[in-house]
């Protein structure tokens, strides 16, 4: 049974966004329009976190793209009242949008913000409603969405090679962020297999994990300088 | 048929009454005292006293307990679904469900005890209204023509009105 | 003896429910006006989307459940008055449980709306209740949404039974009393009640076990509230004290509402002669002792929150205390702590208007803490570039202004239709007086019936 997870290595990431562009495109995320974002309601499942260390001249920029962390111990899971958050077989977070009503108590408990409300029933200004993605669900207004490290993406490939009667390899499935990523900065595959590539970066001495603390064991190791 | 009974101004005239009714060979069972609060303190408000509403209340408590049980535990492992990693079953958690219906069943319990212990809802044969304004009503509800002369006598050994109803 | 006591009560506790005035007709109006326009605002939040309230990321509950924490929290009047003093025998008590029990209704009913309101689909609200559905799945009863339904449910059936079941007798009373079309409405509700003994041990053997039972009902009600809150790993939020702690504030703000109900209803229905300024001096009483209770378990969550001194708790503490939300923060203060100590605790100050200031105060104090606790720990938890301000829009403060109308409004509805003081039980505690001052000052005169002369 495959244990998805992801690597993030900070020293690779430059904050160009190409991650969360992606991820719209792939997940039909839509956008809400700048008086919207500007009151909090922009859906970025994947966001790049900017952040400012130093004093000028000595400034520098660190770059944090943040996706749902699918924990083992997730904070939103046992608290949504319909099981519309839970735990997959294989390590992801899952959420089921029929299920959901809308209580966001998810939203609250998650540590990391990455759980987003759909304020309103989603729109596309025309020609953008024809590059709609037909694998991933529209969401109506009332209900939680967040990274599903593209289940659609791992579903297909994992159909795909069961039919082919191989196992899927190590960088076969490639969620949207980590395939639109130019610095490979996003690294994704099965934990579960120690000689994935993922694997080997989350065993790695520059590998820490967000909010350890928090204890919600996340499934993302970011890694950096020390 | 008919029914015989007198207003009394309080619970000593009232208490003399049942004790003359009694002493004229009415059965407890066949006296009927109605007041508009309850006469603790005199001692035919004891009358038909005994209850087994603690029993039944707790009997219902028990029963909501399994319910809450069985429920929880049923869904719960019939489907199992991971969230958070915690246990499919845990007491913890599942004591709340079960605490909140078990008060409910004991609770609900009780009041299905009142209202047919109490015989609430079944309309009777004798009243007066007299009794919202505080007197007390002692009678015999069904008695035969012939004694209704002798009750009447008991009854009115002290000043009160006496009424026969047909 | 008592007959010319009884007569007066009937006519005192009688005449709402047999005339009926313009002020009536005009408050029922007025109030129902304001019920109205939320309930418009309600369903153009439906309409419209989620969006037209002021919740956003992260800040994702805000008035409505702030509404929520804060209604359910006052509905702990009735059950402290009527089920605890009754317990104790508290002969005082007496005219004042109905009006308590009232609140505790209402206020549940208004408060368990909220969950409905703040849902994001709330056409699926029924999926909380645990039918067997085509879906193949049952309510997560781990989930502390899961518990506070069925917590609300078993606490408002309980309360409304509570409520209810003393009526009977007076229901009977009315009945005797009234014509015409309310004389059938009453003897139906009367359900056939005419005092026998038995009935009478009956319904105080039910009245005894409810209210056993109801207390632990009501202290777990609001335990499970505060699970909302303390089951999420969010700064601040993450506090075992939250169970007692809210326990405590909903009894604070119960005792407040109840307060203000009873100054309200002895002027307008001219119960002068049954609400005493010596009831207001014993729930002022109460009033403090909550107040100082409160005080207690502020002063335990943040002192230990202070010395564990982390980084993402503090940032969320000086938030309240010193910075953005320092005003409404020392207003709380100001009004759940300062204000009732120093009008209930001096004796000069604590007359019936010392005791309604203090409770507005309260009420006032208390809605702001239930804010407080919610939105600057959301707007504040572990990640900065996460942060978020919470502006709430008209649509969730006409909503919050609404309930208070809608309370006001439920409560004058029912003072027209039900006594707003027990008779059966008045009569009762005056008639065990007065039996105690016939027996004289021998031996027999129970040591309770000597208080209930006070009446």
């Amino acid at each position: 049974m495959p244990k998805w997870g992801m690597a993030v290595d900070l020293d690779r990431c430059d904050g160009c966004g190409a991650c969360v562009t992606a991820c719209h495109a792939e997940n039909n995320i839509s956008t809400v329009g700048a008086d919207q974002a500007a009151r909090g309601r922009a859906k970025h499942w994947i966001r790049v976190e900017r952040y400012w260390e130093g004093e000028f001249p000595d400034v520098r920029l660190k770059f944090r793209p943040v996706m749902c962390q699918h924990c083992d111990n997730a904070p939103c899971e046992p608290v949504c009242p319909t099981y519309a958050s839970h735990h997959t077989p294989d390590g992801l977070n899952a959420q089921v949008y029929n299920r959901c009503i809308g209580t966001r108590y998810c939203a609250n408990a998650c540590p990391y913000n990455v759980r987003f409300f759909d304020f309103f029933n989603p729109s596309w200004d025309k020609p953008l409603h024809l590059q709609l993605n037909p694998d991933v669900s529209l969401r109506e207004v009332g209900v939680m969405e967040k990274c599903t490290f593209c289940v659609q993406r791992i579903k297909a490939t994992t159909i795909q090679a069961k039919s082919e009667d191989r196992p899927v390899k190590d960088g076969e499935i490639q969620p949207a962020c980590a395939q639109a990523c130019p610095s490979r900065a996003l690294v994704f595959g099965d934990l579960s297999d120690p000689e994935s590539e993922v694997s080997r970066l989350s065993r790695s001495p520059r590998g820490s994990k967000l909010l350890e603390d928090v204890g919600t064991k996340p499934s993302v190791t970011y890694l950096s300088k020390q | 048929m008919k029914a015989v009974y007198g207003l009394y101004e309080d619970g000593q005239a009232a208490q003399q009454a049942v004790n003359r009714l009694r002493a004229a060979g009415v059965n407890d069972r066949d006296i009927t005292v109605m007041s508009s609060q309850p006469m603790e303190d005199v001692e035919f408000g004891h009358m038909g006293g005994k209850t087994w509403m603690w029993w039944i209340a707790c009997g219902g408590g028990l029963l909501g307990m399994a319910t809450a049980f069985g429920l929880a535990w049923l869904t719960e492992t019939s489907w199992p679904i991971n969230v958070g990693g915690l246990p499919t079953f845990a007491w913890w958690p599942n004591l709340i469900i079960i605490f909140e219906l078990t008060m409910l069943g004991a609770i609900l319990a009780t009041v299905v005890t009142l209202v047919v212990s109490a015989r609430l809802g079944r309309s009777s044969t004798i009243y007066d209204p007299a009794v919202s304004d505080g007197l007390i009503l002692v009678g015999v509800e069904e008695t035969s023509d012939a004694r209704v002369r002798e009750l009447q006598d008991a009854l009115g050994a002290v000043r009160g009105e006496i009424k026969v109803v047909a | 003896m008592s007959q010319p006591a009884h007569a007066r009560i009937n006519v005192d506790l009688l005449r709402p429910l047999l005339r009926t005035s313009w002020r009536f007709y005009f408050l029922v109006a007025a109030l129902g006006s304001i019920v109205l326009t939320a309930l418009v605002s309600w369903l153009s939040q439906a309409f419209f989307g989620f969006g037209v309230t002021g919740i956003r990321w992260p800040v994702y509950w805000g008035f409505y459940v702030t509404n929520f924490v804060f209604w359910i929290g006052i509905s702990h009047a009735g059950t402290l008055i009527s089920a605890i003093l009754r317990l104790v025998d508290a002969g005082w008590r007496r005219p004042v449980t109905r009006c308590a029990e009232v609140i505790t209704v209402f206020a549940l009913m208004i408060g368990a709306m909220f969950p409905i309101i703040h849902l994001g689909r709330p056409w699926l609200a029924f999926w909380l209740f645990p039918y067997p559905s085509e879906r193949l799945i049952w309510p997560n009863f781990r989930s502390p949404l899961v518990w506070d339904f069925f917590a609300i449910n078993t606490y408002l059936t309980g309360s409304v039974l509570f409520l209810v079941l003393p009526m009977i007798p007076d229901f009977a009373v009315v009945r005797d009393k009234a014509t015409g079309v309310r004389k059938t409405i009453y003897t139906y509700l009367a359900c056939g009640w005419r005092g026998t003994p038995r009935q009478w041990h009956r319904l105080e053997t039910a009245m005894q076990i409810m209210a056993i039972g109801i207390v632990p009902v009501a202290v777990s009600v609001h335990t499970i509230v505060s699970f909302d809150f303390s089951m999420a790993p969010v700064p601040m939020w993450q506090s075992t004290i939250f169970g007692p702690y809210f326990v405590v504030g909903a009894i604070f703000s119960g005792i407040a509402g109840l307060l203000i109900a009873m100054a309200v209803l002895r002027k307008v229905l001219h119960l002068q002669d049954y609400l005493h300024p010596v009831h207001f001096q014993n729930l002022g009483k109460l009033l403090l002792v909550m107040a100082l209770l409160w005080g207690y378990f502020v002063f335990n969550e943040r002192l230990v929150t202070y010395y564990g001194n982390g980084p993402s708790e503090m940032a969320v503490f000086w938030r309240t205390q010193r910075e953005s939300f320092a005003p409404l923060y020392w207003t709380m203060v100001i009004c759940n702590f300062v204000l009732p100590l120093v009008l209930m605790g001096i004796r000069y100050f604590r007359t019936i208007t010392g005791c309604v200031i203090a409770s507005l105060g309260v009420v006032v104090g208390m809605w702001l803490e239930r804010f407080l606790i919610i939105v600057p720990s959301l707007g504040h938890k572990y990640l900065p570039y996460s942060y978020g301000i919470y502006r709430p829009q008209p649509v969730e403060i006409i909503i919050a202004i609404a309930t208070f109308a809608a309370m006001m409004l439920l409560y004058v509805l029912f003072a027209k239709l039900v006594p707003i003081i027990s008779i059966w039980e008045l009569k009762a505690g005056r008639a065990s007086a007065s039996l105690a001052e016939a027996v004289g000052e021998g031996g027999d005169a129970r040591p309770v019936a000597r208080g209930e002369a006070n009446l």
